[in-house]
């Protein structure tokens, strides 16, 4: 790397290359943010001129108990679908990287539910879990109004989206078990290690820097699921499967109070940065190995 | 972050431009959200530029799931198109915060009484009706002769004094095993066959239960059900055929799916099912058996059923008044108003024009006088206001809760109407 040349024509020349990325990074993200930074900051409903209100919005938050309320669902949504789907991923990547026959075709089968549109996923999601004609119903006789009782519709959600995801985890944990040299394994058991303690000691600490990304992309996509929920219960029943995107919207969209609305996003946005940093922080204490 | 690139979209704009004047030609826009009318309107105003030859109208199509979000989008960005549909819900808004040209057609004389009352809002109309319904009983006439059920003359009554509805949906509500709702080995677990098709769908069902025991919904702009015992007694007794008698679909299988008991009565599994002309051509086209329109319920009250109507309004910041003016005044007029009629879409807004509309549905076997004489009759007015639609919003999850037995119904109006009041501040 040396420095001879003109070193302020490289770095044009680096940012001219980048220009395409930054562009885009720039125009949907960081515009996006700062607007609703500011909407956060007026009361507006659209049709009447924005009136500038400082604070108030986020004052507003505090004491909005369906804010606090969906924030909680959202918790328990994010704890429940995110170990699943990274478990149940990590199981199916293991078990596809046996190559047994049949492999290719089941690792193309569990992506197709990350590809498909989630609203139309959900929508047949609600006709599997329809109480009278319902297939899941159907199938096991009994009449259980999965989508209509407040402790049983949360769950239903958590089962569709986790079922969406799991193919997805599956293909970056396979990625990373491809990535084990199989040396390593083989040296381990030649050293007389057994198989549960080939995967514990050996393959789960290489596989580190996967989970890592895994469960950062699983909570930020989490987090913010509109779409399954929308065309499943549309926040329902009571609120009880009411996430914060589902609300972001309906405050936005039906109650046209966009100040409101931005004041909510931008809560999650500093939330999401916390649990990214935190996340960062714990996984940078865990030695992570290079493997290459 | 979906909801920020949403709210980026909607400030930069992206949205169909309005109407336009080139040269000589102007061009004024027209929107609405359903895709059948549309064609009726292509129709109407390609007569509108045969006889104005310096003004195209162009007809944009919305659809319904994106129109009230787009509309406001559109109007904030100065985008919205010369001349749009609304409903009763939603126009409040545009009216109170100047967007809409005040309606001042000689004309109005011509149109229906019930839906110009809807569109005046401080003494001014914002809107030339285009459309309206009015709510009757469909029914399926082999399931009422098997039943030795007369639909027509079906009285309802909290008191359950002279109720001879109970009876006939008992009677009419079916299980696996053949047994009818009124016989006493009747398994509620297994019904096969539903005599009504009571539910939460407040525009067919509740309000003209409410408004036919003489209770009342709404106080000015504010909602005010939970202490009217006419009220409270009147949805008790919808909520109760639901979960006391099980003449109707539970609510789990009808809250979240709005079109359950049209396809129910689709199938022949449903006997009466109260609703409006908007679903006369799905059960024209859906039905494989003979049926009828009948009146709506009486109640103790008499017949008093839900009227509600579609105008369209022109967005004050037109940049051609006049031509959007002339396109107004001809779909507030007889021959503007035809085609809708004549293709059986709706009644129209334009009274000249309905003989056009009864004749469709006389040609096609369905006598619609029942709708016709709901409209004529004593009306329950469809909720107003600028916010109505959030207030609506914030109410359903708790109306939704009661309809399905767990919410008492005293208990469930008084949590909606409280949500409800507090979301229509501004």
């Amino acid at each position: 790397m040396g420095s001879r040349g003109f070193p302020v024509r490289r770095t044009l020349t680096g940012y001219a290359f980048l220009a395409p990325s930054l562009l885009g990074v720039i125009g949907f993200l960081l515009v996006p943010v700062l607007v609703v930074i500011g909407i956060s900051l007026h009361r507006w409903d659209l049709v009447s001129p924005a009136r500038w209100v400082g604070l108030d919005n986020y004052a507003a938050l505090l004491d909005d108990l369906a804010f606090w309320q969906s924030l909680l669902i959202t918790g328990m949504f994010v704890a429940l679908v995110v170990p699943a789907q990274v478990v149940l991923g990590l199981l199916t990547a293991v078990l596809l990287d046996r190559r047994l026959p049949g492999s290719v075709v089941f690792r193309t089968v569990f992506v197709l539910p990350w590809i498909s549109a989630p609203l139309a996923l959900g929508v047949v999601w609600r006709w599997i879990f329809d109480p009278s004609d319902g297939a899941l119903n159907a199938f096991t006789g009994v009449r259980v109004e999965w989508l209509s009782d407040p402790d049983l519709a949360l769950p239903a959600v958590v089962v569709a989206t986790v079922w969406q995801h799991v193919g997805y985890v599956a293909l970056f944990f396979l990625a990373g078990l491809a990535g084990i040299p199989a040396q390593f394994p083989e040296a381990a058991r030649i050293d007389g290690a057994n198989a549960g303690q080939v995967f514990r000691r050996i393959t789960l600490p290489l596989l580190r820097p996967t989970m890592f990304f895994v469960v950062v992309t699983g909570l930020l996509t989490t987090f913010q699921t509109f779409d399954t929920v929308y065309a499943m219960t549309q926040g329902g029943p009571a609120g009880a499967t009411d996430v914060i995107a589902s609300l972001i919207y309906r405050e936005a969209f039906t109650n046209f109070r966009m100040g409101r609305a931005a004041a909510m996003s931008v809560v999650l946005l500093l939330l999401l940065i916390t649990v990214t940093v935190a996340q960062q922080l714990y996984f940078r204490k865990r030695t992570t190995y290079e493997v290459s | 972050m979906r909801v920020l690139v949403v709210l980026l979209l909607l400030l930069s704009g992206c949205s169909i431009a309005g109407g336009a004047t080139d040269g000589d030609r102007t061009t004024v826009t027209f929107r609405l959200w359903d895709e059948q009318v549309a064609k009726a309107y292509e129709e109407s105003f390609a007569a509108f530029e045969q006889r104005n030859t310096g003004i195209d109208v162009t007809v944009q199509l919305v659809p319904w799931a994106d129109y009230w979000t787009k509309l406001p989008a559109d109007i904030a960005a100065g985008t919205a198109a010369d001349i749009f549909w609304t409903n009763t819900s939603n126009y409040g808004l545009y009216a109170d915060s100047g967007h809409l040209l005040p309606i001042t057609d000689g004309q109005r004389s011509g149109w229906t009484r019930s839906v110009v009352d809807l569109y005046t809002r401080g003494g001014t109309l914002w809107g030339v009706p285009q459309l309206w319904d009015s709510i009757a009983l469909f029914y399926n006439k082999e399931l009422v002769e098997q039943a030795g059920v007369d639909p027509a003359t079906l009285t309802w009554n909290p008191s359950g004094n002279g109720d001879t509805f109970l009876p006939a949906a008992r009677k009419l509500t079916v299980d696996r095993a053949g047994k009818s709702a009124d016989q006493s080995d009747f398994n509620p677990g297994t019904i096969s066959r539903y005599g009504f098709n009571a539910s939460f769908d407040s525009q067919a069902v509740g309000w003209n239960f409410v408004g036919s025991n003489g209770g009342t919904w709404q106080n000015g702009d504010a909602f005010d059900y939970a202490d009217q015992p006419k009220t409270v007694e009147a949805i008790q007794y919808v909520v109760d055929l639901i979960n006391k008698h099980h003449v109707a679909p539970s609510a789990a299988d009808t809250n979240t799916n709005g079109d359950k008991t049209l396809q129910l009565f689709t199938q022949g599994r449903l006997a009466l099912f109260q609703s409006g002309p908007y679903h006369l051509k799905n059960v024209q086209e859906g039905a494989k058996f003979r049926w009828g329109l009948a009146p709506l319920l009486t109640g103790p009250s008499g017949r008093v059923g839900v009227v509600h109507g579609v105008a369209a309004v022109a967005s004050a910041k037109t940049p051609h008044r006049e031509a959007t003016e002339k396109v107004l005044s001809w779909i507030g007029s007889a021959d503007g108003a035809r085609p809708i009629a004549a293709g059986g879409f709706a009644f129209p807004g334009v009274v000249a024009a309905e003989p056009d509309f009864t004749e469709y549905w006389r040609q096609q076997g369905v006598d619609v006088t029942p709708f016709r004489d709901a409209a004529n009759g004593v009306t329950f007015p469809a909720p107003v206001g600028p916010r109505v639609q959030a207030g609506a919003t914030a109410a359903q999850p708790i109306l939704q809760q009661m309809f399905l037995g767990r919410l008492p119904v005293p208990d469930g109006l008084r949590q909606a109407q409280a949500a409800a009041n507090k979301a229509i501040e501004p």
